[in-house]
């Protein structure tokens, strides 16, 4: 019997409408995903949801069966997302996601998750982060599931937890858009030619963000808001081998805003019974979004590639 | 705008004439020369990590306004001119005020490319080791001495 | 002093923050020394630094030469280690901590955990900076690595605007160092995975950005074609400027139209607003360019040096000269200036 991959549904990346956000959630409330990451990481300009809705929509999926993790925002500017952040980590119904390293401070000595914009590359790093009290680690995702295997052995977990007892489980971006960059500068308001703070929320209007194209028609890299994506979307369901072998016992599926509910449900299939990945492979790749399905990250090799499993 | 007035102000471009008769001139005699120039300046300056990794890699080097073309390769620890035919590494072309503002370390090669005074084509990586290995080493020209 | 001659007193001079230069190269170094750098920054010849390019850099010989040549003019040298230790031989990052500490550095500049973790409990007397890889972005950032790994300075990355940099420097207790001029990160420095994705190496991951092993250019009838890994970034006419393939500031269709749809090859210039930086109480001031040549450097810093003591002096009346503009002007990436994030509009 294999051991299971638990799912872990991403924070949605980008800004939706309330109630396309809420519609979204129902489905996932009833899918096989085990984790669900809450919260606005992109951008603290979004306002359809406020940090109480944020707290209620939890507490819903808490109630069916979810765990639920609150993701703190990955670049903080101004003395009020450094409020938000605190707010996050005072609260103690939920575990965060930290976000950068002003949430570090804030969870040290709390059981909480490492965000995979926190820079750990080597071992050490991580011995460092889980003497905070880190109990899970969402991997980098430029990182190769062999140097994933080399920070956090199967074998030999890193230990962490405020007591220093708890095996550190490792999560590994699994599906979705690239999470490439952060910057000061919004890539949506400038194309539309707007200022970032008269950006009219143009980023609404892309509900996967805005692919940017090279000079060649060929679909490259998505912008939503601050934060720089891959076009491609990063694919593992042919990896739970190469994944299991490295010891990682948790997938991340980047939130899309059709067919997500297929996406979790051929994950789990796969990686958690008895489906054929070459079949799957190929159903996710006919509902992808333009720029195709690449692992190329996975296997030490530029993102952008497409390997064989 | 007043920036730093150069000892080497813009050649005049050389009569089309002149010109024509130094591009059909074969490419040795001016290859030769340049090695042999090489030789003597560059070599007892050149870092043996540096000398091991430029090493086997013809290269062109064109004056634009001279219409010269020499190709170079540094083999067994010296400088050669190369063959006309066989595989090129490198293509660096501009006009000699330019070179000479370089090998005086008074220009910067990326500043001279990004306004196309100077032109690199083929391996960029290899052109980056022959410009940071120059940039090192420092100017290789110190004449005519002008001092104030 | 009697309260009447205050009302009519110049305001005292300002500290003069640190002037920190690149050297990518012992002649840079030099250069940079005599041309009035305070500090230099330099790293070693491997992947263990951000500017990890072919023929950069310094061996132990020449680092130790670099060092002596700053100390016995009464400057710093700064050592950056600022890439992250693969995970594969986390051990040559350590080793290039204890090569700083007994090369006598005045400081180490990091930004991976494990390293600071390394030289503080291995090597505590080494001064440490933490680097703009980093990605330190608000004070309570900085006073994690502060109370954790005992920093002492951090450089800030060029994301925030100058109120917030003040905000920065009011609530920090380290010290703050800022980009003066440069190439312009558009992206969060230490999180950017760009150019990995392309190219399948970064500067967390091996020190470069867009490496010049993946570019390549071509020639066609209609102009030059630039290519990271097979990806086309540019494409210029026969007599149009031309600029170093960086995967940001290329140029890429977004709904059929073409342009620089990340950012365009400008140079962040801060001159305008060093008065503001130094009321602030900002430490030092960085000059980015260790790939830059020899000429560069010397250029740049003597703009810098002459600003900087310009403005100690009598910061009310401070005024960019237009020579300085023009000195930079020469230098710059793509010709053109930005105060980038400093600036609200730019964001």
């Amino acid at each position: 019997m294999k051991e299971r991959i638990a799912l872990t549904v991403g924070p949605v990346l980008y800004y939706w409408p309330r109630r396309a956000l809420l519609d979204f959630y129902a489905a996932v409330a009833e899918s096989a995903a085990d984790t669900v990451v809450l919260g606005e990481v992109v951008c603290s300009r979004r306002h359809e949801m406020r940090p109480d809705d944020w707290l209620a929509l939890a507490r819903d999926l808490a109630a069916c069966g979810k765990e639920v993790v609150l993701a703190s925002q990955a670049l903080l500017e101004s003395e009020s997302d450094l409020r938000g952040m605190r707010r996050l980590a005072q609260q103690d119904e939920f575990m965060v996601e930290a976000g950068d390293a002003s949430a570090l401070r804030a969870l040290a000595g709390r059981p909480f998750v490492l965000g995979p914009h926190i820079n750990v590359y080597s071992q050490p790093a991580l011995q460092e982060h889980a003497r905070l009290g880190a109990v899970r680690w969402v991997a980098p995702v430029e990182l190769g599931l062999d140097a994933l295997a080399l920070i956090n052995p199967p074998d030999a977990r890193v230990a962490g937890g405020p007591q220093g007892t708890t095996p550190v489980a490792t999560e590994v971006f699994a599906f979705g858009r690239l999470p490439l960059a952060f910057s000061a500068r919004c890539f949506t308001a400038r194309h539309f030619h707007l200022n970032k703070d008269e950006c009219a929320f143009r980023c609404i209007e892309h509900p996967d963000g805005l692919r940017l194209d090279t000079g060649e028609g060929e679909p490259f890299l998505a912008l939503n808001g601050i934060q720089t994506q891959s076009a491609a979307q990063h694919c593992l369901i042919g990896d739970a081998p190469a994944l299991r072998a490295a010891g990682i016992s948790r997938a991340r599926l980047s939130p899309v805003s059709q067919h997500f509910g297929d996406v979790i449900d051929l994950f789990e299939r796969v990686f958690n019974g008895d489906a054929d990945a070459r079949t799957a492979a190929a159903s996710l790749h006919a509902l992808s979004l333009p720029g195709g399905l690449v692992n190329g990250f996975a296997h030490r090799r530029a993102g952008l590639e497409r390997m064989p499993a | 705008m007043t920036t730093a007035s150069s000892p080497f102000p813009a050649l005049p471009p050389l009569p089309a004439a002149v010109r024509g008769f130094i591009a059909r001139l074969p490419i040795r005699p001016p290859s030769a020369l340049l090695a042999a120039a090489l030789n003597r300046i560059l070599l007892p300056q050149l870092p043996a990590d540096a000398a091991a990794e430029l090493a086997g890699h013809a290269v062109d080097i064109e004056v634009r306004d001279l219409g010269v073309r020499c190709r170079l390769i540094l083999r067994d620890g010296r400088f050669h001119s190369a063959p006309d035919q066989g595989p090129v590494t490198l293509r660096i072309a501009a006009d000699t005020a330019s070179y000479l503002r370089l090998l005086r370390g008074e220009d910067d090669a990326d500043r001279l490319f990004f306004e196309r005074a100077l032109v690199m084509e083929g391996d960029t990586e290899y052109g980056l080791m022959l410009k940071n290995t120059l940039d090192a080493i420092g100017p290789l020209l110190r004449w005519p001495i002008l001092r104030s | 002093m009697p309260a009447s001659s205050q009302a009519t007193a110049t305001p005292p001079p300002l500290r003069k923050p640190q002037l920190v230069c690149p050297a990518g190269s012992l002649r840079a170094l030099t250069l940079a020394i005599d041309a009035g750098a305070d500090a230099v920054y330099m790293g070693l010849k491997d992947a263990t630094n951000a500017r990890n390019f072919a023929g950069l850099n310094f061996d132990l010989a020449q680092a130790r030469d670099g060092i002596a040549y700053a100390h016995a003019r009464g400057r710093h040298a700064l050592m950056a280690l600022n890439t992250f230790a693969d995970a594969r031989d986390p051990a040559r990052w350590y080793r290039a901590v204890d090569a700083a500490a007994e090369l006598g550095v005045d400081a180490l500049i990091c930004a991976d955990t494990a390293v600071l973790a390394y030289a503080r409990d291995h090597q505590p007397q080494l001064r440490l900076h933490l680097s703009v890889q980093a990605s330190a972005t608000t004070w309570e950032a900085i006073e994690f690595y502060r109370e954790r790994y005992g920093i002492r300075r951090a450089v800030l990355p060029r994301v925030l605007t100058l109120p917030q940099v003040d905000q920065v420097c009011r609530h920090s207790g380290a010290e703050i160092e800022v980009f003066g001029f440069g190439s312009l990160c558009v992206m969060v420095e230490g999180r950017c995975a760009l150019s990995s994705y392309a190219t399948g190496q970064s500067p967390n991951t091996a020190g470069v950005c867009s490496p010049p092993s993946a570019v390549r250019w071509e020639d066609s009838a209609a102009g030059v074609q630039a290519r990271l890994n097979g990806v086309l970034i540019d494409s210029y006419a026969p007599d149009e400027p031309r600029g170093y393939p960086t995967l940001c500031k290329g140029r890429f269709d977004i709904d059929g139209s073409r342009d620089y749809a990340l950012e365009e090859p400008t140079s962040l210039n801060t001159l305008s607003v060093l008065p503001q930086l130094m009321e602030m109480g900002i430490s030092a001031i960085k000059i980015e360019g260790r790939q830059r040549s020899p000429a560069y450097v010397e250029q740049v810093t003597r703009v810098w040096r002459a600003a900087i003591d310009s403005c100690a002096a009598q910061p009310a009346r401070f005024g960019v000269q237009p020579q300085w503009v023009a000195a930079l002007g020469r230098w710059a990436e793509g010709q053109q200036h930005t105060l980038g994030a400093y600036n609200r509009p730019w964001r």
